[in-house]
């Protein structure tokens, strides 16, 4: 019976639900679950709506085989042109279990690329995973978007941090770190270190605000056309995303001289065993001129740390951004967090090796808003 | 089937899968080419889009079970457009 891709609608959900049991009884991870519900939770399509979801599945007699998520979301190019963009997210194929579906997840993607020609991934969990191994194999031109952390509370950080216990003796000398306070007085000295590199900036005042308004759309016209390709951040689009009824996010507006220079949204990770018991915040989103990168940076930094957050987290892209970052005193780390573009996308960012830097993703451009970010 | 898009099908199939074209015949498959696997699967049919001007369903994609199919897929797809 061949297999056909459609629209995942209300009366898949069954089929849905049995697929997922096929792959949990078959050893697949525990994470790779498609999705419960036809209509998405986040971002469910609606009429004249520019940034929205859709899932489609893929059925045999029925029978689902695998499914697929693509977000769309208008984006804005260095030729000044903003066009369509879909982000193909949560691929899942009976291949993962059963060898003779092992075609299905190429026809999960076939079907993005013929229903949106510009398409990325994000995210992905790193090269050695199959989707960014077969991306490559396919020709998508990609990049690491570069992860930074920045330790608000060293102590916690040396006694909670699993990935860094990973022996006994490891764990002995990170507690020992933690209970001395050399860890602390460690991780103080280099992230201040960073911090005197930074310029000497003008000051600026931050405000927590409840919702976006009109004063975002001046900024996003403004500042667009130092990105290479940034998806679009107008007021319309960071109320879809960030609506005031969420209150998890903490919505920020930082101003110069009386005059608005960027926004930040940040918030508190849900807990993640790797973190241990830290409290996480996470940066994001964000949006100002590059040159202006470094005020929204420590304002978001300090946001989260008087919210009490053990541990701050962001990626981002745009190569001043990351230096912000820096200068704001975050450390770099190894990041697993990939941008991979289609073809046809990656033409519209040649040359892709210089224009990689001026691209401008963060953890808002993925598939984690509002649980998982 | 025109031996024409026949041999295109060929060239196409001997470029991506690294084997000399007088050993790609009609009746070749994933089974017998070793380097034919679900991602080059993608890759082919993706050539052939870009040779030959057109879209191919996910579900057309699936039914290319041999070189010679994907030639005729192929040749039925210019026919219809070019009516």
């Amino acid at each position: 019976m061949p297999i056909v891709i459609q629209p995942y609608r209300e009366e898949h959900q069954p089929a849905v639900q049995e697929f997922n049991r096929r792959l949990q009884s078959g050893g697949a991870e525990l994470d790779l679950i498609f999705f419960r519900f036809a209509q998405p939770r986040w971002l469910p399509p609606a009429e004249g709506a520019k940034l929205y979801q859709r899932y489609f599945v893929a059925l045999e007699n029925g029978v689902v085989r695998g499914g697929y998520a693509l977000k769309q979301q208008d984006f804005f190019f260095a030729d000044g042109i903003t066009r369509t963009v879909a982000y193909y997210h949560h691929p899942l194929s009976e291949g993962i279990v059963n060898k003779s579906y092992a075609a299905v997840g190429s026809m999960l993607l076939k079907d993005a690329m013929n229903r949106s020609p510009l398409l990325y991934c994000l995210g992905m969990g790193g090269y050695d995973r199959p989707l960014p191994k077969m991306l490559a194999r396919l020709g998508w031109a990609h990049f690491l978007v570069p992860f930074y952390f920045h330790v608000a509370r060293p102590n916690r950080f040396f006694k909670e941090m699993q990935a860094l216990h990973t022996s006994p003796s490891r764990r002995l000398l990170l507690n020992l770190a933690a209970f001395t306070g050399t860890g602390w007085a460690g991780v103080k000295t280099i992230q201040g270190l960073r911090k005197l590199r930074a310029p000497k900036l003008t000051p600026f005042t931050v405000e927590k605000i409840e919702d976006f308004s009109d004063w975002v759309d001046p900024l996003w016209e403004q500042a667009k056309n130092h990105y290479a390709m940034t998806a679009v951040r107008d007021c319309q689009t960071l109320r879809t995303l960030y609506p005031a009824s969420d209150t998890h996010f903490t919505r920020l507006r930082v101003r110069r001289s009386g005059r608005d220079i960027g926004w930040a949204v940040v918030g508190e990770r849900r807990k993640d065993e790797k973190y241990g018991a830290m409290r996480v915040g996470s940066i994001v989103d964000c949006w100002a001129s590059p040159d202006d990168a470094l005020p929204v940076m420590q304002a978001a930094s300090a946001a989260l740390v008087d919210n009490g957050v053990d541990l701050i987290v962001s990626n981002q892209s745009h190569r001043l951004w990351a230096r912000a970052l820096e200068h704001a005193g975050f450390l770099h780390s190894p990041s697993n967090f990939i941008f991979a573009a289609g073809k046809k996308l990656s033409a519209l960012l040649q040359p892709f090796a210089e224009t990689q830097s001026r691209i401008h993703f963060t953890r808002a451009d993925g598939d984690g808003l509002p649980r998982n970010f | 089937m025109t031996s024409s898009i026949l041999d295109q099908v060929r060239s196409i199939a001997s470029d991506l899968f690294g084997v000399p074209v007088d050993r790609i015949v009609a009746e070749s498959s994933p089974e017998m080419i070793e380097a034919w696997d679900s991602t080059q699967h993608l890759n082919f049919v993706l050539a052939l889009e870009e040779k030959f001007g057109l879209q191919l369903s996910p579900e057309e994609m699936e039914q290319m079970r041999n070189v010679g199919e994907a030639a005729r897929l192929v040749e039925t797809k210019l026919q219809k457009a070019s009516r």
